[in-house]
């Protein structure tokens, strides 16, 4: 059983130098991190610690990044996936948790969620995306997640490439797949630089609950189970 | 009988652009534009007195003049930004197929050095 953790990675330079030797140190999986066109040394300090770095030619995005993580996956024969942020919001002893849950309970994707971080006008969001599509998870956006073989073969398809955040689509792609979600709580961190990338600015908030919620509308009745 | 076609085709552009999003075969934010498009269509068609009260508004004796002049301009516009990312999209494709040359050419080096 191999088990890949993907990291996608934008200016985290500092941080990836905090996260990655603790990360070697807790867990013995192969880790990748890619590199959407830094402006800073991620890259440099990725190589450092002797850990594998795809850099992205062209910025692609949270989720363009994480499914080049996926794809190599996908291509090296990975069974597992762990993709966590960079931004040391995710702790490295929390690997273990998903990897249990994933051998406890009969799933494709396990995701670990912290739900006390969510601000109340994440929760309002969360609460109208989820009335939309009938899906049945917490934290529709936590990037900690591990995908087993299956949702790999799914996610590494030419369609989830369109997607542009990995919350909402990615999650209705796997369940319209009939693939099976559950949900782990863990222990998050907050943010070390405080700042979120899709909740940065309002116009950048618009946009997105715009999209999600076009997105949502055109995937009505398409799976309504858990 | 206006109103119903314009609504029967706003309601069509919303459904074909639904399908579309929902096979993959549109991107989020052109989907997003389409669909206000339809949107926009389908209650003006419910409520036509919207444009005649807007064209009072704004001094315009001939209420469809305005929806025309409307009409056109977000066309011009979206054939603007159309163009803007059409360029975007250029660069990127350039970009890449560059760096694509030199990777090959870094690989095939290598390449060299092993069989050396």
């Amino acid at each position: 059983m191999k088990t890949l953790i993907v990291i996608p990675a934008f200016n985290e330079a500092e941080n990836l130098r905090v996260l990655l030797p603790k990360l070697k140190e807790v867990v013995s999986f192969d880790v990748v991190v890619v590199n959407d066109l830094s402006q800073d040394e991620t890259a440099e300090v990725v190589k450092s610690q002797g850990i594998k770095c795809l850099s992205l030619p062209i910025q692609l995005g949270a989720w363009g990044a994480t499914q080049t993580g996926i794809r190599y996956a996908m291509k090296h024969h990975y069974d597992h996936v762990i993709t966590m942020d960079a931004d040391g919001q995710h702790l490295p002893e929390e690997v273990h948790a998903l990897m249990d849950a994933y051998q406890q309970t009969p799933s494709d994707v396990v995701i670990g969620t912290f739900p006390a971080r969510l601000s109340r006008l994440k929760k309002l969001a969360w609460a109208f995306f989820k009335f939309l599509t009938l899906i049945k998870i917490e934290d529709l956006t936590s990037g900690f997640r591990l995908y087993n073989r299956k949702a790999i073969e799914v996610l590494s398809q030419r369609q989830a490439s369109l997607l542009d955040y990995q919350d909402v689509g990615v999650l209705l792609m796997l369940l319209k797949s009939g693939l099976t979600i559950v949900e782990v709580p863990v222990k998050m961190l907050n943010r070390n630089d405080g700042k979120s990338r899709v909740f940065s600015s309002w116009f950048v908030v618009l946009k997105y609950m715009l999209q999600t919620t076009t997105l949502c509308i055109a995937n009505i009745g398409a799976k309504q189970a858990k | 009988m206006t109103n119903i076609t314009i609504l029967i085709i706003g309601a069509v552009l919303s459904i074909s652009i639904l399908y579309l999003v929902r096979k993959g075969k549109m991107h989020g934010p052109y989907a997003t534009w389409w669909f206000l498009v339809a949107a926009c269509a389908m209650i003006l068609s419910i409520f036509p007195q919207i444009i005649d009260w807007a064209a009072a508004k704004v001094g315009i004796t001939y209420p469809p003049t305005l929806l025309l002049v409307l009409a056109v301009s977000m066309i011009l516009v979206r054939m603007l930004t159309m163009d803007l990312a059409l360029t975007q999209k250029e660069r990127k494709i350039r970009r890449l197929t560059q760096k694509l040359a030199m990777m090959e050419e870094v690989m095939d080096q290598e390449n060299t050095d092993q069989d050396q």
